[in-house]
């Protein structure tokens, strides 16, 4: 489903092989916290979604994951799933050789033809639009036999494994190819679906919990716990009181707030686990007039007054005081998880005195007196959009106020209900946006908001330069950290954004577990490798079915 | 009395159209990307977001909206959720039964204990009367929300001895006996029940005290007790259930409880209600998803108001004469 959606990197975790063959018994159960309840946990139907697709990852295999601790480029860094393993033709052709102990929960074997089916499915637009947009580049996949699959591209690029692997797995022809394709969403399937992965299906009571079982015979392995629960509560409140009355085991998203850190630890039965996030959160500058793009935006199509927005700010005192330890201020639009990261110098500290200099230079003075700049009789006033679903957000857009209100700007912040701030942020009524983007786990992915023609890309920046260094290091096959990193140099010179926060992943898990594993990216991915640690095990550990 | 029922029907149905049609093209007219939600964690390409909006007919102009939901309508086909992907008359169907256990037990505590509680206080004036209202007035005044968050944190965490949210333990053993489950269920319905029926309670109170007081003033009540009946017989079996009126209207008012619920209620409890489907709903602008839940509390406040008509006209052949 979402191309951000992938395990990676950073974590000196267990392999991703399933660790439990061979054990005696498995028990227990983990009881996961969320926020929304997975209506349709079925690859390329349920799209778009993180809820799906956290409990799809664990019903369904992809062909490959990328191995924990190591950057997944190119066509290193991947642990065979479904896939045992796999060869290059040419430049343009992969081949996969499908394991052939995989079997469906019903018993019938997984073949080629199961991935066929699929991905026939995920790269028809009218279907499944999100993979089919993500997916662009994979002009076939065929059968060659039952268990080779042949995947042909467009052209050469580096992530062609990625995108064979990571995005879609596949779902069984058996059992669907005689529906017509638009009425999957609606089917018996959808609300029981049959997967191949290390949990199968045992029931959803909607709105309330979607509960799995372990699947005792897995070819990979058997899980650590029987029975694996996703509850759902939609109010943030309700999902820490879970936890903090035991109720629940693991849960994503309680910090920010801060509060929750410590309401949390005083429990003394629940520790915090963290890993790097593929979130980035900034202020997007709008380079064209909101509302029409045929116009440079009257103030923030000038890079002197972009720049001394960024030096303006006290970035890294708004991301102590709202994330404390859990997130760092990014250099240009590379998230904690994107390997390129690493590349990256630490951000320039603010700079009140170059922000006035930079403004000065762009023509702005105070003629008035009354603090605040203005150019021919204009004043040097902006409003930013900021969703309401976000207290953090709220909470970092007032902090910016006053801080840019110290460097001579008026900045009006506007909290927006969700679907209007997105509408504004889409259609390009804004002056600045407080956005987060939840990034590709490649930084092929940045091309979509920092390139001229990316088609998330709602404020207009623009820099062909930054185009061409973006194409090669996507073309290229050998090292092409040189290359982003002087992508990250130059969108951090241009400024189309004040680069605010870069959290970290911090998932509250129960101590009673050990091997708790959490992944970049796809938290729950290794959920069938956490076990009751022996003799610590509640009454409800040891009720599994 | 067929025919006062037939007109107060048609008048029924009318008013229940005739919010329907509002509520569809006011929902339509305020601003809001019904494809919000599904760009939180991604931002949908123009072509992506394109299919989808004609997967959900939201390229098409209002007024051909509006006939395709009426014919679906018709055809008791509410549209597919935005959200969910999933049909609104399914996702309907299976939270009403959560909706009407809480809002079935809040309406028969504030209704039983309310009317029981409210006449007593008016045939004990004195102490037993001050406190009762004190406390409940105390109560009405309280916020749902932090009362339920009150509830919440002292029973359910810190005491734990209810559950802290939910409407079931998702890990009740699977040989659980129907008693075990029944249990389990009353367990998670306390909380929330309590909250709602708390702050609900001092209205049915005070209306219910109010009646009680002007009833037992009433000749007939005099001439009860001349007859020689004692304060049992004259409190609960004549002036009791004769100052009920009110309360039954109060009662209809109330009925959409029943799928309404309390939006922060549910969402603190994490109580998989109507009310906080249809919260949801509006936060996302889930077209589909917010017509069929407003389409369930029109018809139950209009249900609501034309029981409460007739238990009136049944009550008091009075209100029957044209």
């Amino acid at each position: 489903m979402r191309r951000t959606r992938l395990a990676l990197v950073t974590l000196a975790l267990p392999a991703l092989a399933f660790p439990l063959a061979g054990r005696a018994t498995a028990q227990g159960s983990i009881v996961v916290v969320t926020g929304e309840h997975a209506a349709a946990p079925v690859p390329t139907v349920g799209e778009g979604t993180t809820a799906n697709a956290d409990v799809a990852d664990q019903l369904f295999l992809r062909l490959a994951v990328p191995s924990p601790g190591r950057a997944a480029a190119g066509d290193r860094g991947f642990t065979p799933q479904l896939a045992r393993s796999w060869s290059r033709r040419d430049s343009v052709t992969l081949v996969f050789d499908l394991d052939r102990r995989a079997r469906w929960h019903d018993g019938v074997p997984v073949t080629s033809r199961d991935v066929v089916f699929t991905f026939g499915r995920a790269l028809d637009p009218a279907l499944a639009p999100v993979h089919a947009g993500l997916l662009a580049q994979v002009a076939s996949v065929q059968a060659e036999g039952a268990h080779r699959v042949v995947f042909r591209f467009k052209r050469p690029y580096a992530d062609q494994l990625f995108d064979a692997t990571y995005f879609v797995s596949p779902i069984p022809a058996h059992l669907l190819d005689t529906l017509r394709p638009a009425d999957l969403q609606r089917s018996a399937f959808v609300r029981a679906p049959v997967g191949n992965g290390p949990f199968r299906w045992v029931r959803s009571v909607p709105g309330e919990f979607i509960e799995l079982a372990a699947v005792r015979n897995h070819f990979l392995g058997r899980p650590g716990v029987s029975r694996l629960v996703f509850r759902t509560a939609t109010d943030a409140d309700a999902r820490i009181n879970l936890m903090l009355s035991g109720e629940g085991d693991a849960l994503i998203g309680a910090i920010p707030p801060l509060a929750n850190r410590d309401r949390l630890l005083a429990t003394g039965e629940i520790r915090l686990v963290t890993t790097p996030s593929n979130s980035i959160g900034y202020l997007l500058f709008n380079q064209r007039a909101p509302g029409d793009s045929t116009r440079p935006h009257p103030i923030l199509g000038d890079v002197r007054v972009r720049r001394a927005i960024v030096a303006a700010l006290d970035r890294e005192a708004m991301v102590r005081s709202v994330f404390g330890p859990y997130a760092e201020v990014p250099y240009g639009p590379a998230s904690g998880m994107l390997w390129i990261s690493a590349l990256a110098p630490d951000p320039a500290p603010r700079d009140l005195a170059a922000a006035r200099r930079l403004l000065a230079d762009a023509g702005w003075r105070d003629a008035d007196g009354d603090g605040i700049l203005d150019r021919d009789g204009r004043p040097l006033a902006l409003s930013i959009n900021v969703p309401a679903t976000s207290a953090a957000r709220r909470q970092m857009a007032v902090q910016a106020q006053e801080q840019l209100r110290q460097a001579g700007i008026r900045l009006e912040v506007l909290v927006l209900e969700r679907p209007v701030w997105q509408e504004r942020h889409v259609g390009g009524n804004f002056d600045i946006g407080f956005g987060s983007a939840t990034q590709d786990a490649t930084p092929a992915g940045l091309t979509q908001s920092w390139s001229c023609a990316g088609g998330s890309n709602v404020a207009h920046y623009c820099n062909p330069i930054v185009d061409s260094l973006m194409r090669r290091a996507q073309l290229s096959f050998g090292d092409v950290s040189p290359l982003w990193r002087e992508v990250l140099d130059r969108v951090e010179a241009d400024a189309p954004a004040a680069f605010l926060f870069a959290p970290v992943t911090v998932v509250a898990v129960h101590r009673r577990f050990e091997r708790s594993a959490v992944l970049a990216g796809a938290p729950w991915l290794m959920l069938h490798s956490w076990r009751v640690r022996r003799g610590a095990e509640l009454p409800r550990d040891r009720a599994a079915r | 009395m067929a025919r006062w029922l037939a007109g107060r029907l048609l008048q029924a149905l009318i008013t229940a159209a005739l919010a329907v049609v509002l509520m569809f093209f006011l929902v339509r007219a305020a601003p809001g990307d019904p494809l919000a939600r599904l760009s939180e964690d991604r931002q949908l390409s123009p072509e992506a977001a394109a299919v989808l909006r004609a997967r959900y007919g939201l390229d098409q102009p209002a007024g051909r909206q509006f006939r395709s939901f009426a014919t679906g309508l018709v055809r008791g086909d509410l549209g597919t959720s935005i959200e969910y992907g999933r049909p609104v008359t399914e996702l309907l169907r299976e939270r009403l039964p959560g909706s009407v256990l809480l809002g079935g037990t809040v309406l028969l505590l504030t209704f039983g204990l309310g009317s029981w509680l409210g006449a007593l206080q008016a045939v004990r004036r004195g102490a037993m009367d001050r406190l009762a209202s004190a406390v409940a007035l105390t109560l009405y005044a309280t916020p749902s929300f932090w009362l339920a968050l009150v509830l919440a944190w002292l029973v359910g965490i810190e005491w734990r001895l209810l559950p802290a949210a939910g409407m079931r333990d998702p890990l009740l053993p699977a040989d659980a006996g129907a008693l075990e489950r029944l249990a389990d269920l009353l367990r998670h319905l306390v909380l929330p029940s309590v909250t709602l029926a708390a702050v609900n309670l001092a209205a049915t109170m005070r209306y219910q005290r109010a009646a009680m007081l002007e009833v037992l003033q009433q000749p007939w009540i005099a001439t009860a007790r001349a007859r020689g009946l004692g304060d049992g017989a004259v409190h609960w079996r004549h002036a009791f259930r004769n100052a009920l009126f009110p309360v039954v209207t109060l009662f209809g008012l109330w009925l959409p409880l029943l799928v309404a619920g309390s939006v922060f209620v549910e969402k603190i409890f994490a109580w998989p209600g109507l009310g906080a489907l249809a919260a949801d709903a509006v936060g996302s602008r889930d077209y589909p998803v917010l017509m069929g839940a407003s389409l369930l509390v029109t018809a139950l406040v209009v249900l609501g108001s034309l029981l409460a008509d007739v238990a009136y006209a049944v009550l008091d052949p009075r209100v029957r004469r044209p």
